[in-house]
């Protein structure tokens, strides 16, 4: 569908770095590269992800990452163990989650978790910024991973109409047309997006917290996760409802029904009741 | 307006002379009731004319009339002046439907309540008692009517000539018919011309196979999608990305090394052995329920929900129905990377896509 | 020839006469200013639907004006730049137009959308209103009837102009309808392709959903509306039992002019109720859930309410599908017994209700008394079962909200529906019926002892009683009999009940039928208590 739309074509055209379509020999010289890098990648990615004996070794860490360790030994090791290797039935090991996945986690309060449940649930975060970027650097530097970018404000160049477009195709079918979050089996649930920072966003799409997928920065572009969330925090949250002073927590025709029933019939009832009593 | 609380009613059931210089229009009006069986048995003013009650309401009413007239007016201000063009953020625009509601409300709300005040407590209360005339049914009239009916059918003759009724039924029936078969010829279609409800778009043409493809028409490499990820993808095909190919949305799900490993052997269980790519399965977004596009992916639990009416699916045991009114698991698309490492449809689904119909294999 | 001085007084009076001349009106005319309408207020509930109806026609032609019924791809250049450069469909495109480039037609939409819900919330109010107080009985059977069908085509109505935006949510709605024509047995893929002209959803459904919201399903409604009133006014308002009243007459106003001018204010403020939610309540915000495309689809994903029954109940069905094992074998999906197979039975119930109880109760006279529920216990009770299964399917139709909202898990919430669905209507038919006779045997119980009083006296053996105001004759042993209206129970309620008719308490003509439980034995007043309740100090 999009391919009829010119802009957006340059935007990808400019993504791969070429325009239009290139002659047929250069097209498999490319794809013989871009297999090699997959390659590489992969097996990198696997060298990284595999609990190999380098994790164990302790390299040397920076001043931030000492005191993320100091903060982890107090905080975090009762779960996931010692060098975040993670302890069988409590927490899973923080090697190779990166600093992302830290970012959105510890941000978002939802660690330390209080107990184990389904679902970790947002919380008002324990740790303070400052805290939370040592701790970050910390798990980064046991075993790497996804980076959030610097800044508070990721969605700066964000286009609103591309965002909408990857917005329902990628997350509206468990956060709602409206971001308003919704239901996953067996009570599990995608929550709302309301009170979701920039970063929060993007590290969680970096990292795919509990049982949201992977947005990986190979499927979702960081110029279309800026997209992304700058149609979430300007469209969705900003922009308010044209439509009225009540938007009836955009949950659609559930709460519209309700509306009609209790606003509107109560009304008229007693406006008939008014009309039929005796004067 | 005479007053008349109770009175009983004139005497005799013969009608009055309305010419009768002496009676009000009030008893004329009784007596055009009481002509169409209504009897006026209670009849009193509410307000004494001239009172301070009177008064009162009056100017209530008054008020209300005013005020519709004051709302209307802003109603129309705000049409006019009030900016109402979009504007991204909460610009004064967010007001302007709003206004118009709250400025039209109260207008209509003003008008009515007047109306509803005048009539309730301006006029005069009354209770009427009007027959039914239903216990008396003129069975005289029925009997009547029935026999001109019988006539009427007597005249025509049918039952002594059959043949008439015969032929006719028989000449109008297809009449009927020619009405209707426009509308029938025109609308039909057959529901199976060019295999429409088995094939989809990734049905390999020319010997092609066909390359999945992003929303943007991109292919797709397997180092696209992290461990964990899934993507929506489409056939690579003209207009693929579109509701032309409503039956070929798909889900390209990236599993884990432990949950490929049992999704294979699922899927080898099944007769399905090599529809994977390495860690990489996918399968039709279209649920096989009601159509919905079945696409809340748990990437932990690999349940794969769809929101319409909850049906879940078992990714990893070849996406079959755990859970909800589903009954068919959601066919999978057999994938592989062609030589320039993008994905390709191996071959169609092999299983009819989307919501069942009865003639389904 | 002297000219007459022009008499403006004498001008109604000669247009009239000039008038009748030609047309001879006046008879008939007066006959219809002389109709007796009933005065209470659950009459007026079918009122609210026919006055929304009347607003929705309004804003109907205005949104017709500016909506293209086309699914012609454009890509979309209007004001709301979340949506700019998308390709869509000119349906949806003209909608978007409607709401941000059409000046006042996001209003327009939304009071259509309104009206739209309440005519249906309208309908089921006054449809509950009719059944439980029996005025479907003979001789209003047609018009029961009707007006089920006008539920019905309603619906329909309903459906399409939902449809019509083509956005993401109502073409998911769209696709489920779709699949839906695809689970009828044998001519279910035919009966699709012939809707949709191929494999949904083609390029033509928005325009026949068009002509069908426009013209064919309005004109039906019309139709069937003007059928509804007129039978109203040929066959006379049903009323309830009172002092006067009896099955033969019609006791209230005539209904010109203040039950007219009423009529008028009440239209006024239906209309202005709908302008207001219009305003204040958003409704649909289609530029929230972008253009349809078959991949998209959100959480949360409902009907508009009175469709949600039908998704409640396909959500609850089991999985239980049918392969008849015939040549390559055949399929009924489960699908098709909660859409197809149930809105089927309920038709039929519905359309064959008062048919069913006049044979269940061998009454086959006419009634124009209306009875109080708690008069006719197993139909009350078995209108409490309908409606507790209609709820729960309802909010079965919306259980991942309810589900994520109160922090209920999905699978839990849908195996409640399941066993409420199986469970809580008989029980609700239990619990009504019992309450009923519980009503009735108090009603008794005041009419034969009188009013509590609140006055405790003490008798000079030492006991206290309170002291009961007899209703009857004052000699304190005239027991009442039950009319079928309200018993009045409190003092204060005494003397302020019912139109100014004197003598309430012995009707001036009792009515014609006493109205006691069909097939059930007329209720005794309870047997006397000797504590402290009987106001009767027999000496």
């Amino acid at each position: 569908m999009t391919s009829d739309n010119d802009r957006r074509r340059g935007l990808f055209a400019r993504l791969r770095g070429r325009p239009g379509a290139p002659s047929r020999g250069r097209r498999r010289l490319g794809a013989a590269v871009r297999l090699v890098a997959a390659l590489m990648l992969a097996g990198g990615a696997y060298t990284v992800l595999a609990p190999g004996a380098a994790a164990q070794e302790n390299p040397p860490l920076s001043s931030a990452a000492a005191d993320g360790k100091a903060l982890f030994d107090v905080s975090c090791v009762t779960c996931h163990g010692r060098n975040a290797q993670g302890v069988e039935g409590r927490g899973p090991s923080l090697v190779g989650v990166g600093a992302a996945s830290v970012e959105f986690q510890v941000s978002t309060g939802r660690m330390p978790m209080a107990r184990q449940e389904a679902q970790a649930a947002r919380k008002p975060e324990v740790f303070t910024r400052d805290e939370i970027d040592q701790l970050a650097a910390y798990v980064q530097e046991l075993g790497g991973g996804p980076v959030v970018p610097a800044g508070d404000n990721l969605h700066a160049d964000g286009n609103v109409a591309i965002g909408g477009e990857l917005y329902r195709i990628n997350c509206s079918q468990c956060h709602a047309f409206s971001g308003g979050g919704g239901a996953l089996s067996s009570g599990k649930y995608a929550p709302s997006l309301a009170p979701a920072t920039d970063r929060q966003i993007y590290s969680a799409m970096l990292s795919g917290p509990q049982n949201m997928p992977v947005f990986g920065d190979n499927q979702i572009t960081p110029e279309q996760k800026a997209d992304i969330i700058a149609y979430i925090q300007q469209t969705l949250k900003d922009d308010g409802d044209p439509g009225g002073f009540f938007n009836l927590g955009r949950y659609g025709p559930s709460t519209e029904g309700v509306a009609i029933f209790f606003v509107g019939i109560v009304a008229l009832v007693f406006a008939s009741l008014w009309i039929a009593g005796k004067s | 307006m005479s007053s008349q609380t109770g009175q009983p009613a004139l005497p005799g059931g013969e009608p009055l002379d309305v010419n009768d210089p002496r009676l009000s229009r009030f008893d004329i009006v009784r007596e055009g009731a009481r002509r169409d069986d209504i009897e006026i048995v209670h009849y009193e003013p509410q307000v004494a004319a001239g009172t301070k009650a009177e008064r009162r309401m009056v100017r209530t009413v008054a008020a209300f009339f005013l005020l519709t007239g004051l709302a209307s007016t802003a109603f129309l201000a705000v049409y006019i002046w009030w900016p109402w063009e979009y504007e991204p953020g909460r610009g004064g625009d967010k007001l302007y439907t709003p206004l118009l509601g709250v400025t039209l409300g109260i207008a209509l709300l003003a008008v009515g309540f007047g109306i509803l005040t005048w009539g309730k407590k301006l006029l005069p209360k009354e209770v009427s008692i009007q027959d039914r005339h239903e216990g008396a049914v003129p069975t005289e009239d029925q009997r009547i009517t029935g026999e001109t009916m019988a006539y009427m059918a007597d005249e025509l003759g049918v039952k002594r000539r059959p043949l008439l009724g015969v032929s006719l039924l028989a000449g109008l029936l297809p009449v009927g018919a020619v009405a209707a078969a426009p509308l029938v010829g025109g609308l039909i279609s057959d529901p199976h011309k060019d295999n429409q409800m088995m094939t989809t778009g990734f049905a390999p043409r020319d010997g092609q196979k066909i390359r999945l493809v992003r929303e943007d028409g991109r292919p797709i490499r397997p180092a696209d999608i992290s461990a964990g990820g899934q993507i929506t993808v489409f056939p690579g095909v003209e207009h693929g990305v579109s509701n032309q190919y409503a039956d070929s949305p798909t889900l390209l799900i990236h599993l884990r090394d432990a949950d490929a490993e049992a999704s294979r052997r699922n899927n080898e269980r099944e007769g399905h052995g090599g529809y994977m790519w390495g860690n990489y399965a996918a399968y039709s977004k279209i649920c096989t329920h009601a159509g919905c596009p079945a696409s809340l992916y748990e990437q932990q639990t690999n349940r794969l929900l769809c929101p319409c009416h909850q049906s879940q699916f078992l990714i990893t045991d070849n996406a079959k129905p755990i859970f909800g009114p589903a009954s068919r698991r959601l066919p999978q698309l057999p994938i592989e990377v062609d030589a320039e490492g993008y994905f390709v449809a191996t071959s169609d689904y092999t299983e009819p896509v989307g919501p069942d119909f009865w003639e389904r294999p | 020839m002297k000219r007459r001085k022009f008499d403006v007084a004498a001008v109604p009076g000669n247009t009239a006469r000039a008038v009748d001349d030609r047309f001879q009106v006046a008879t008939p005319l007066r006959r219809l200013l002389n109709k007796v309408f009933p005065d209470h207020w659950s009459f007026l509930l079918g009122e609210i639907a026919l006055f929304s109806f009347i607003v929705l026609l309004l804003t109907g032609v205005f949104l017709t004006f500016f909506f293209e019924p086309t699914m012609t791809e454009v890509i979309y250049n209007g004001s709301y730049a979340p949506l700019r450069g998308t390709p869509m469909s000119a349906a949806y495109a003209s909608t978007l137009d409607i709401s941000f480039d059409v000046r006042g037609g996001l209003i327009m939409r939304q009071m259509h959308h309104w009206a739209a819900l309440l005519f249906m919330a309208a309908i089921v109010v006054h449809m509950l209103r009719v059944f439980f107080t029996g005025a479907f009985r003979k001789p209003r059977e047609t018009n029961w009837i009707i007006g089920s069908l006008l539920f019905w085509v309603g619906f329909l109505a309903g459906f399409t102009g939902y449809s019509l935006p083509d956005d993401g949510l109502s073409g998911t709605g769209l696709r489920i309808a779709s699949a839906i024509m695809l689970s009828i047995p044998v001519i279910g893929s035919w009966v699709t392709a012939a809707v949709f002209n191929g494999e949904f959803p083609g390029t033509i459904i928005i325009s026949r959903f068009f002509i069908a919201h426009v013209l064919l399903i309005p004109g039906l409604l019309v139709a069937l509306i003007t059928v509804h009133l007129g039978l109203v006014f040929k066959q006379k308002h049903t009323q309830w039992p009172g002092p006067g009243r009896t099955n033969g007459n019609v006791v209230g106003e005539r209904m010109f002019p203040r039950y007219a001018i009423k009529q008028g204010g009440f239209f006024m403020v239906v209309f202005g109720v709908i302008a207001l939610m219009g305003g204040l309540f958003q409704i649909n915000p289609v530029w929230l859930f972008g253009p349809y495309e078959a991949w998209v689809v959100s959480a949360a994903s409902q009907p508009d309410w009175y469709v949600m029954f039908l998704d409640g109940s396909t959500r609850l069905m089991p999985d239980w599908e049918i392969t008849i094992p015939i040549g390559e074998g055949y399929v009924i999906p489960p699908l098709f017994w909660p859409t197809v197979v149930l809105p089927g039975i309920l038709v039929a119930i519905s359309l064959l209700y008062p048919f069913m109880e006049a044979r269940h109760l061998k009454d086959y006279r006419s009634h124009n008394l209306l009875q109080r529920p708690r008069d006719v216990p197993f139909r009350t009770g078995l209108g409490a079962m309908a409606i507790t299964f209609y709820v729960i399917l309802t909010l079965s139709g919306a259980n991942d909200v309810i589900a994520d909202k109160f922090h209920i898990s999905l699978n839990a919430m849908t195996w409640a529906g399941r066993i409420g669905l199986l469970l809580l209507p008989p029980l609700a038919y239990y619990v009504t019926y019992r309450i009923c006779l519980g009503l009735q045997q108090h009603d008794r119980e005041v009419l034969a002892h009188g009013v509590e009083t609140g006055i405790i006296r003490r008798l000079p053996d030492g006991r206290f009683v309170e002291v009961h105001q007899p209703l009857g004759s004052g000699d304190g042993h005239g027991e009442l009999e039950y009319v079928g209206w309200v018993v009045p129970k409190k003092m204060n309620r005494l003397g302020a009940l019912g139109p100014a008719i004197r003598g309430f308490f012995y009707p001036i003509e009792r009515p014609a039928e006493a109205p006691v439980s069909p097939g059930h034995p007329p209720v005794e007043p309870r047997p006397e208590r000797e504590e402290i309740t009987s106001g009767e100090t027999r000496p």
